[in-house]
């Protein structure tokens, strides 16, 4: 099978054709080329290795299921078959997203945490609703994703191994990102591998450093099987593992990891130390669903605020005083919005969600609320409602008042916040 | 410096080898075809250094003919790496290659980084008998830890090269490539030298059964499957017809 040239043309299943533009690159499964159909360019994924009927039409029910959500690149159209080769169409990554190798090799970085937040949002929610679908990824790597480093957007490739639970095509994936019992050859990948990928993707995107590469893999010459089998697969350890220092990271190697574990709240790095701990590791159902990180991150994002030095920093909820992690400043405890389990930090620029206040929804990307701070004195901050709904605030003195769409709630010790439908707020020191 | 600031995340080392014989009877078309070649897929190797979060890639070239050198005393990255034309002339001293390939391939030698390697990759071209004593340096080379691990592969280059000790020097028979014309040559340099880039530097599936100290070789085992449906896929006429 040779390669196609520019001007090629190449049949659809559903009938109709591409025309090949040009090569754009090259990995170990096929080839991908730019392609022109009904004057808008695409993406084609070539095989160049012989495909089973079974791996066609696996790839056809996924096209007619559709995209779990819109962060996947999804396969839109099949080729027709090439004597024992096909290819599938899909979007065109836009330039500004960066591949997640980029920022591990630090040739790409975000722009902010709420960026980076935002990214681990999005990739633990597209993987909930690709298991909520049914299906399963079954070859999470870094090769995957790519990243819009000012928004945290995320794209997400190659999703031509992704089955229905129960049936695997044969993928046998990156042990680096492999959960322990794929490694080891007793299961084959299903939703709760994919799982553990998620962990160790979600690890590396805050940490910038792989979560089981510690001092024990430094100290070996030579990375064969058995050595990836025994640190991916048979006995890996967290580098964070409270417990166990054996594979502690080294300093000078892993300088990522030791520089940023120490400025993250203890609760996400509960989260890894659960998931790269014994139930983790041996027990694939008691992996962190991904509601779990959702919920996780949601929290990061709210107590997530921008110093006066121009830096994001964190708000630590359990403390009377916060410094910022870039210039130390003391932030104090400022007032937060409390709904439901959230805890909103009522600080200029922070923003309430639909999942935050509106009855039922899971919502988490619609901004419904933001602080704001009044031009003229600084010191008053407001909570700026920009939904659909009106709000009922209840002041301290028990003065009530309606707070329609652009409307401000002051933030104020004490105030209450009936958003409708049963969902309540107040704002508290 | 921001928390977002970051340094590379450590990456080990695949060191690829190219073992180019130099002796008289490549002179020509044959030293001129594997010059391009080479110069040619550097670009390549250089790319998927770049985008791979898992290993760099490192270049070692040992030219044969009477004696043995390296074009460098130690593995050059990738995107460092500068090809100069190697010149043909004189013996095959293949004994001379494999001792001292086996010299080098020590963690005190070319194998040193400090975070580790993954197993490298091994490239032979020759188009010709031995003319010294090399069963004895094969044979050591063969028992040294980093060979056996080794993504091996040996391009014969025309009819008269001894394919029998290039597989034995690859441990099998899909590794071992006959090419009989100059763009057969070109095109096997360039897909044998970005496979065994591609597979040796990244991660590996591992895998063959749960027992976890199998002495398995997954990439070399991978390695030799996408050879082989090269080796299907791209049957040249002209090569059968013609050629060295």
């Amino acid at each position: 099978m040779k390669e196609f040239k520019q001007n090629d043309k190449i049949a659809l299943k559903v009938g109709g054709s591409i025309t090949v533009k040009r090569k754009l690159g090259e990995g170990g499964q096929g080839i991908v080329y730019l392609v022109e159909m009904n004057g808008k360019q695409y993406a084609l994924k070539w095989y160049t290795h012989d495909c089973t009927k079974e791996f066609y039409d696996n790839l056809d029910n996924n096209i007619k299921n559709g995209a779990p959500t819109d962060s996947f690149l999804w396969p839109q159209f099949l080729t027709e078959w090439h004597e024992k080769r096909f290819g599938y169409i899909m979007a065109l990554r836009p330039d500004e997203f960066k591949e997640f190798s980029h920022f591990l090799l630090a040739k790409a970085r975000f722009g902010s945490l709420s960026a980076m937040i935002h990214a681990a949002l999005q990739i633990s929610n597209a993987f909930r609703a690709l298991h909520r679908k049914g299906y399963s990824y079954q070859d999470l790597n870094d090769g995957n994703f790519f990243i819009h480093p000012i928004t945290g957007e995320v794209l997400i490739c190659d999703n031509d191994n992704v089955a229905p639970y129960g049936k695997n095509l044969g993928i046998a994936g990156k042990c680096r990102y492999m959960a322990p019992e794929v490694v080891l050859r007793k299961s084959l990948p299903n939703a709760d591998t994919d799982r553990f990928s998620l962990g160790v993707l979600l690890f590396m995107l805050l940490f910038n450093n792989h979560p089981l590469e510690g001092k024990l893999i430094a100290s070996v010459p030579c990375l064969t099987d058995q050595m990836e089998r025994r640190f991916y697969g048979s006995s890996p350890v967290f580098i964070f593992d409270p417990k166990n220092d054996t594979n502690h990271p080294v300093m000078g190697v892993h300088t990522n990891a030791i520089r940023r574990w120490p400025i993250f709240p203890q609760y996400i790095k509960d989260a890894f130390i659960h998931i790269f701990g014994a139930e983790g590791i041996h027990e694939p159902n008691k992996r962190n669903p991904e509601n779990e990180w959702i919920k996780l991150f949601m929290r990061l994002r709210d107590e997530t605020v921008k110093c006066s030095c121009g830096n994001e920093t964190f708000i630590n909820m359990e403390v009377s005083e916060s410094n910022c992690i870039n210039c130390g400043k003391q932030l104090g405890k400022p007032m937060t919005l409390n709904v439901g389990r959230s805890r909103i930090v009522m600080f200029p620029g922070k923003k309430a969600y639909a999942i935050h206040t509106k009855a039922g929804s899971e919502d988490f990307l619609k901004i419904t609320g933001e602080v704001i701070q009044n031009k003229n004195k600084p010191a008053l901050w407001g909570m700026r409602n920009i939904s659909a709904d009106t709000w009922m605030c209840t002041m301290p003195d028990g003065k009530q008042k309606t707070i329609s769409n652009n409307d401000v709630v002051p933030v104020l010790n004490g105030i209450s916040i009936v958003f409708g439908g049963g969902v309540k707020g107040e704002i508290t020191e | 410096m921001s928390i977002l600031d970051s340094v590379s995340i450590p990456r080990r080392t695949m060191v690829l080898f190219f073992l180019v014989d130099t002796s008289g009877s490549m002179d020509g078309d044959k030293i001129g075809a594997v010059n391009e070649a080479i110069r040619e897929v550097l670009p390549e190797i250089k790319a998927i250094s770049a985008e791979n979060a898992d290993a760099l890639i490192k270049i070692a070239v040992l030219d044969f003919s009477s004696g043995a050198r390296w074009l460098y005393n130690t593995p050059i990255e990738a995107d460092q790496f500068v090809w100069n034309n190697l010149e043909a002339g004189g013996l095959t001293d293949l004994g001379v290659a494999f001792n001292m390939l086996n010299d080098k391939l020590s963690r005190t030698q070319f194998m040193a980084d400090a975070v580790g390697s993954y197993a490298p990759a091994i490239f032979m071209m020759s188009d010709g008998e031995p003319t010294d004593e090399y069963k004895k340096g094969l044979a050591e080379l063969r028992r040294n830890k980093w060979f056996k691990v080794a993504i091996k592969v040996a391009v014969a280059i025309g009819s008269d090269a001894n394919t029998e000790i290039l597989k034995e020097f690859t441990g099998n028979d899909e590794c071992v490539l006959t090419v009989r014309t100059p763009a057969s040559l070109k095109k096997m340099i360039r897909f044998a030298s970005v496979t065994a880039s591609q597979i040796g530097s990244k991660s590996s599936g591992v895998g063959l059964g749960d027992d976890s100290d199998a002495d398995t070789n997954q990439k070399a085992a991978d390695f030799a499957g996408q050879i082989k449906t090269f080796q299907q896929d791209s049957i040249d006429v002209d090569d059968v017809q013609n050629g060295w």
